[in-house]
């Protein structure tokens, strides 16, 4: 009796998610249809959009890129040696972790740009690869702290199985622990995406051009009179239009997590 | 001359102090603004999301949504740059809290929804059968034991509330980032700049987080002790 009811619960379900899927598609079909076709767009829009989304936007990407990626390798990884009980590493990660989970990502972003060529000329950066770097200090602190609870979820037995089997340490969390907790993992690790692209931005504060210095530059050229600008002020559209661009880049990934967690868990 | 690498943490706080201190209790003034307006925000906006009040409810969902997806920077450029074109002229320390205002006031409304939605029903029924209003219920039920639910959750808020205020840099305000680095730019002391910059922060964050430590034992629910 129990599966078929199971089944007709599910089965709304299934047709609501699927409603707001179509919905979605169909809204960003009739945005497009406005945006190309319909709307009369004034003439400073379009070079200032081309240039956001072609200079802007890639900058963008990378520096989350990067980040991303460099925060899931370290954090996976310090979040692992974290569950050894061996005071001295565990000292050394917990103190990695406290810190660039305590430090504002712009003071850890000045760290990187002005401090480390302070200490020594040879770790010069340039704003997007300082950004990156300071996001994947943030960022891995994050996932260690994740990975060190998902790791610690799992069951004992787990580790029993695996020394059983004849894994080493390294075997068994290479191949038994870890794909177990990465399931645990993803909907923050998904949370982290969104923090990060968010915190690209930051690179603006040391002047790397991504889409928001395109876009803040592009409006101060605006102010200028002819033939550099138009003699006008436009911040309150351009910055909408930033807005609106990281919102349909971040809202399916917020959606995304949620989902994540509430299927994973 | 040669510009030797000094490093003089005592010489650059002692020649400074002033300016550092005016930065912090910049950085104070305008965290403690933030973290009330924060705290109204997300009650008035949480309980009217758990509630489901008409109108109040969605614009809530809407707020919420707008703020959590678009990063912090892009809003305070949004109030201090494009407001002015409607005529709205804020000078940095307005723009500065009320940024900082509205972005912890949207997680904290997520908090409070959470808590007071974590509240069993069967506690709201308990209520109603001893004779409370809807009202009274809220008060004497739903916050008192929702609100201790989301507490910690809303601290965590309030501190990224704190170092978010470090991102009045990009609009010049003098709190304690914007002067620490300014003295840096002028003095090339920019190691002793940032190691001020972190203890003052990490300070800041851990004894916050201490907080939350110390308060999560005292007003565990007594069922969950």
């Amino acid at each position: 009796m129990a599966a078929p009811a199971a089944a007709t619960a599910a089965a709304p379900r299934r047709w609501r998610r699927l409603g707001w899927l179509t919905l979605g598609a169909l809204v960003v079909a009739v945005a497009y249809v406005l945006v190309a076709f319909v709307i009369d767009w004034p003439d400073w829009v379009e070079p200032i959009a081309r240039y956001i989304l072609t200079e802007g936007l890639p900058a963008t990407l990378q520096i989350s890129a990067v980040a991303v990626v460099g925060s899931c390798l370290i954090g996976v990884a310090l979040g692992t040696l974290l569950t050894i009980q061996f005071a001295l590493s565990k000292g050394a990660i917990r103190s990695y972790v406290e810190v660039f989970r305590g430090l504002p990502i712009l003071v850890t972003v000045f760290i990187v740009y002005f401090g480390l060529p302070a200490l020594t000329p040879t770790l010069k950066f340039d704003p997007l690869w300082a950004t990156s770097i300071a996001l994947i200090l943030w960022g891995s602190a994050q996932v260690a702290e994740a990975t060190r609870g998902a790791v610690q979820s799992i069951p004992r037995e787990q580790h029993e199985a695996a020394s059983a089997l004849g894994f080493g340490w390294v075997g068994a969390h290479g191949f038994v622990i870890l794909p177990q907790a990465l399931r645990r993992l993803l909907p923050p690790l998904v949370g982290l995406l969104v923090n990060i692209i968010q915190n690209s931005t930051l690179a603006q504060a040391i002047g790397g051009i991504e889409v928001l210095q395109a876009a803040k530059s592009q409006t101060e050229r605006l102010t200028f009179f002819p033939p550099a600008g138009i003699g006008e002020i436009h911040a309150f559209e351009i910055f909408a239009g930033v807005m609106v661009l990281f919102f349909v880049i971040s809202f399916p990934l917020t959606r995304l997590a949620a989902y994540l967690e509430k299927r994973l868990v | 001359m040669v510009l030797a690498i000094t490093y003089d943490l005592w010489a650059f706080v002692s020649e400074n102090w002033r300016e550092l201190v005016d930065g912090l209790l910049n950085t104070l003034k305008v965290s403690v603004i933030a973290i009330a307006g924060a705290f109204v925000i997300g009650l008035l906006l949480g309980a009217a999301r758990a509630h489901r009040i008409p109108v109040v409810s969605q614009f809530a969902a809407v707020y919420v949504e707008i703020v959590r997806n678009t990063p912090i920077l892009v809003q305070i450029f949004m109030i201090f740059y494009a407001l002015p074109q409607a005529g709205i002229l804020w000078d940095g320390f307005t723009v500065a809290w009320v940024s900082v205002m509205l972005w912890g006031g949207a997680f904290n409304t997520e908090n409070f929804r959470a808590g007071f939605e974590a509240v069993p029903y069967r506690y709201r029924e308990a209520g109603y059968a001893l004779g409370f209003s809807r009202r009274a219920t809220f008060f004497n039920v739903t916050l008192p034991i929702g609100g201790r639910i989301s507490l910690p959750s809303s601290i965590n808020t309030y501190i990224s509330v704190v170092k978010n205020t470090s991102l009045m840099y990009v609009i010049g305000y003098p709190e304690l980032t914007t002067t620490a680095v300014n003295i840096a730019a002028l003095s090339l002391e920019t190691l002793e700049a940032l190691t001020v910059l972190g203890i003052v922060y990490l300070t800041l964050v851990w004894s916050l987080s201490a907080a939350i430590r110390a308060l999560e034992g005292r007003l565990a629910l007594p069922e969950a002790r």
